[in-house]
């Protein structure tokens, strides 16, 4: 049985629909990540879960039990489950009494309090902060101080929302540190809200999209990345190449795909005459400067329209036929001499291409 | 209020030392001063007697009312209801209500022939604490709600989501509040320490009874005794410096 | 978190220990903590309370009665009013005028009269109205005529209360040939103190202006003025008469009788009469009061029953 579900979930915030027919299904022990761009209602789902929120149709079960139900002890509920917010908000007090606090509220042993706040301390790597005012901490330290707080009173739930969104590269790793080692030792679920596409891979076990509030897919990191399952969430991983066609022939799953009187080579079970989508991932793509012969299916002979650089990438525009978007490495765009209007080869395989519908 | 009320005995003070017949007006004035000192360093029990009664009263006055103000300010912020807007504006307006206002209800009320008469709390500490937790309350009502009302709205939610209750959660935004409800406090105590009218008023300035500092140098600077006043003025002062540093220390926080 | 528990329950005794001493006593007083003693209200008039005599007094029949005795310090009216709103027990005034109502409407009962003085008028020394050693009628038109036209340097200042003393100075002007209520919008001359005896003295004494006041707290004011008696002569209509009332428990159900009755029993007492006739001689050179057991000046008709005792 899921730890937590949603069933039919609705939520307006005067008159305006924020969350849609949200169904969700969260198992024991499993990261799960809720991506999508700002705004898509990751927060509200959140709160929602939480219940900070009441929803305004729709059923939430916790552990087996209709928590949308009016008998039912929220508090008891809410208990179990813990709230990091994207912009965490410290008492003023210092570091430990902060942590203590939620266990005090549960009216712990004094003992036990200062032993589980110790150890949500060591947790975080922040028990030398112990004494500080939890007020003149740095973003990374309070997001760490928010997350022990979260963690001190051993949650069967944790709700991360946008966890290192708002800090820098140095105090990211660190909270991936700890989030790293959180799972490694306990068995807490965890939902983690993130807009950081690469942050949900590594993370997560499996993945939810949200945008404009519909779930629009849920699978592993590798089945939303590879094979987004429509345009929308494709556009959002980061598919940049997004080729409509019709496909004109069939040989078992090998479809050819017309692509502006061009032909593609892919592996799809849908039928002669459907309108698809051919998704290719720009790092998929190759680029040669005279026609290879490999095992690819696809070859194509094209002019640079565009390049741009992207740290120790580059990113490649190429029109050939239809417009292509190509990720290689600097040296390799060295190597090649590319230049704008040079002409080229791009190649990319028949299994590299998610086939969808139209 | 405290500066008209030097100012007043300053000047009182000034015109008695006009009549100084012998021995010129600055050495009456400079005496004056000589003897209110005195009086405080022996620790002269009337002076004992009246300090010691002004803080008394004053203090009670102060802790009955935040008792009263914390929890009704609390259950006025957390809770939405209509006119609560126009509510908050009408206990502001009631801060600086005149002292002789609230004595003139407080009479009417308490007095042997009103409704509450039956107490028989005429002039008696009593009603002087009962007029100046009137007097008090709207600055602690007010200032308290304003002390909440500054407090992230978020932090309530913080609270809720690590596990506190209703009631915790409240106790929590009213720790965060805690310097700035200090505040309230401390200067709903500048008010009632250096208030004349009510004390006047309802209290009679009886000698050794309901005599405080500020009637007392009232009485005193009136029929020209000043150097009771004077050392009187000097404590009442310092108490209010006292209560200046206080509030600032707080409000620094 | 046990930082702010400590806290409460500092604040919580230090409440306690506030209340319990506001109820019972303060350090610097004499009163035992035990029991809070019965609580024996009177209201008395300003020219009573700003010579010292209740000072003098109170101390003596608090240890006598065993009772807590509160002076309350109020003009003659107001005096009055605060006993029939039943907040004082007894009443001392000086003013037959406003004396009569009271007791015809039944508040005031067991009047006795217990000492009486005289009104004198005291100004500047450089007297520019020309009072000096006249009689009252002409006294007050001198002034008032003077104040008229020379409104900067003849002045006088009235109490402006319901006080016995502003009762005598209306009737003094009526004597005079004023209407009183004329003399008041008659010019910036004439002003009013709105305040008790004393306060009205220093008033006068700031503006060097003409004052009615009654003898002893004239005196009891000596070496803080500057204005000098000009208008001291014992008559018939400068005589001032204190007067004490119990007031009626039958109209105030509240009013301790007994208690004021011992009170006013002990005022016409032997013992405190000759008291009342002694304060003040050692400081002042002479009395301040005459106990109204004293035969030098006939003050009331009616003595021997005014001495007798009340059952």
């Amino acid at each position: 049985m899921a730890l937590i579900e949603t069933v039919n979930i609705f939520q307006n915030y005067d008159g305006r629909e924020v969350l849609k027919n949200v169904n969700l299904k969260i198992d024991r022990a499993e990261i799960f990540a809720l991506i999508g761009p700002t705004g898509a209602g990751k927060t509200t789902l959140i709160r929602i879960l939480d219940l900070l929120e009441a929803p305004y149709s729709g059923r939430l079960f916790f552990d087996g039990v209709d928590v949308t139900n009016p008998g039912v002890d929220q508090l008891e509920v809410r208990r179990r489950m813990s709230y990091v917010q994207q912009r965490p908000l410290v008492f003023t007090m210092n570091v430990y009494d902060n942590i203590a606090c939620g266990l005090r509220w549960r009216h712990m042993k004094s003992a036990t309090i200062k032993r589980k706040t110790e150890e949500a301390l060591e947790l975080v790597g922040m028990t030398s902060y112990k004494d500080r005012n939890a007020r003149t901490l740095s973003g990374g330290e309070t997001q760490r101080v928010a997350i022990a707080r979260a963690l001190a009173a051993g949650p069967e739930v944790l709700f991360l929302d946008e966890p290192t969104a708002n800090l820098d590269p140095v105090s990211t790793s660190k909270i991936e540190e700890v989030l790293t080692r959180i799972i490694r030792e306990q068995k807490t679920t965890i939902v983690m809200a993130t807009h950081d596409m690469s942050q949900g891979q590594r993370f997560a076990g499996r993945i939810g999209v949200l945008m404009n509030g519909e779930v629009l897919q849920i699978g592993s990191p590798g089945d939303i990345f590879s094979s987004p399952g429509n345009r929308e969430v494709a556009e959002f991983v980061g598919v940049d190449n997004i080729l409509s066609g019709v496909i004109v022939d069939k040989d078992n799953s090998l479809v050819s795909i017309d692509v502006n009187g061009r032909f593609i080579q892919a592996i799809s079970d849908y039928g002669v005459g459907e309108k698809v989508n051919a998704l290719i991932r720009p790092e998929e793509i190759t680029l040669s400067l005279s026609q290879d012969i490999s095992s690819a299916r696809n070859t194509f002979n094209g002019r640079i329209t565009r390049i741009f650089p992207l740290g120790p990438l580059v990113r490649i525009e190429v029109a050939c036929g239809f417009p292509l978007l190509v990720v290689i490495t600097k040296r390799s765009a060295e190597d090649l001499n590319l230049t704008i209007g040079k002409e080229v080869y791009a190649t990319f395989k028949a299994t590299a291409i998610h086939i969808i519908r139209s | 209020m405290l500066t008209v009320l030097l100012g007043r005995s300053l000047v009182a003070f000034l015109a008695t030392s006009q009549i100084g017949i012998e021995g010129g007006d600055l050495n009456e004035f400079v005496q004056g001063f000589v003897k209110a000192f005195q009086l405080i360093i022996t620790l002269d029990p009337q002076v004992v007697d009246i300090t010691w009664r002004t803080l008394a009263i004053a203090l009670s006055s102060c802790i009955i009312s935040t008792v009263l103000c914390l929890p009704l300010g609390s259950l006025i912020h957390f809770r939405r209801f209509p006119g609560k807007r126009i509510l908050i504006n009408i206990v502001q307006t009631f801060y600086s209500i005149p002292t002789v206002v609230v004595g003139l209800l407080v009479f009417i009320l308490f007095s042997r022939i009103g409704p509450f008469g039956v107490f028989n709390l005429m002039f008696t500490p009593t009603i002087m604490v009962i007029g100046q937790v009137i007097l008090v309350s709207p600055i602690v009502l007010g200032l308290v709600i304003s002390a909440l009302s500054g407090v992230d709205k978020g932090l309530f939610e913080t609270a809720s989501s690590l596990g506190a209750s209703r009631v915790q959660a409240v106790f929590q935004v009213i720790r965060e509040a805690r310097y700035a409800i200090l505040s309230a406090v401390t200067m709903g105590f500048g008010r009632a320490i250096s208030e004349v009218g009510l004390a006047l008023m309802v209290g009679g300035n009886i000698r050794g009874f309901t005599r405080v500092i500020t009637t007392a140098i009232s009485l005193e600077t009136s029929k020209g005794d000043v150097e009771l006043s004077i050392a009187l003025g000097a404590i009442l002062i310092f108490m209010a410096l006292l209560v200046n540093i206080v509030l600032n220390r707080l409000q620094q926080k | 978190m046990k930082r702010s528990k400590i806290l409460f329950a500092l604040v919580g005794l230090l409440l306690i220990t506030l209340l319990a001493s506001i109820a019972g006593c303060a350090p610097g007083a004499e009163y035992p903590v035990a029991q809070p003693k019965a609580r024996f209200k009177i209201a008395t008039t300003t020219s009573l309370y700003d010579t010292g005599l209740w000072y003098y007094l109170e101390p003596i029949f608090e240890k006598k009665e065993n009772v807590e005795l509160d002076i309350v310090y109020a003009g003659t009216g107001a005096a009055l009013n605060q006993g029939k709103s039943g907040n004082v027990d007894a009443v001392i005034v000086h003013d037959p005028d406003q004396e009569k109502p009271f007791v015809d409407e039944g508040w005031g009962i067991n009047k006795r009269s217990f000492a009486y003085n005289f009104f004198m008028i005291a100004g500047p020394s450089t007297d520019p109205a020309g009072i000096k050693g006249l009689e009252p009628v002409a006294v007050f038109k001198k002034i008032a005529e003077g104040g008229m036209k020379d409104p900067n340097n003849i002045k006088f200042v009235s109490r402006g209360d319901n006080s016995g003393t502003q009762g005598a100075e209306k009737r003094l002007w009526a004597n005079a040939g004023y209407v009183y209520a004329d003399i008041e919008k008659s010019g910036k001359w004439h002003t009013e103190a709105g305040q008790g005896m004393g306060p009205t003295l220093m008033m006068a004494n700031e503006q060097n202006a003409y004052v009615l006041c009654d003898g002893s707290t004239f005196t009891s004011y000596k070496g803080k003025l500057a204005l000098v008696s000009l208008v001291n002569k014992p008559s018939e209509a400068t005589l001032n008469i204190y007067n004490a009332y119990a007031i009626n428990p039958a109209k105030v159900k509240t009013a301790q009788i007994k208690v004021a009755n011992d009170f006013i029993n002990w005022l016409i007492s032997p013992d405190v009469q000759k008291m009342i006739g002694q304060y003040g001689v050692k400081e002042f050179g002479g009395p301040l009061f005459y106990p109204i057991s004293d035969p030098t000046y006939p003050a009331i008709p009616n003595l021997t029953d005014n001495m007798k005792p009340v059952q």
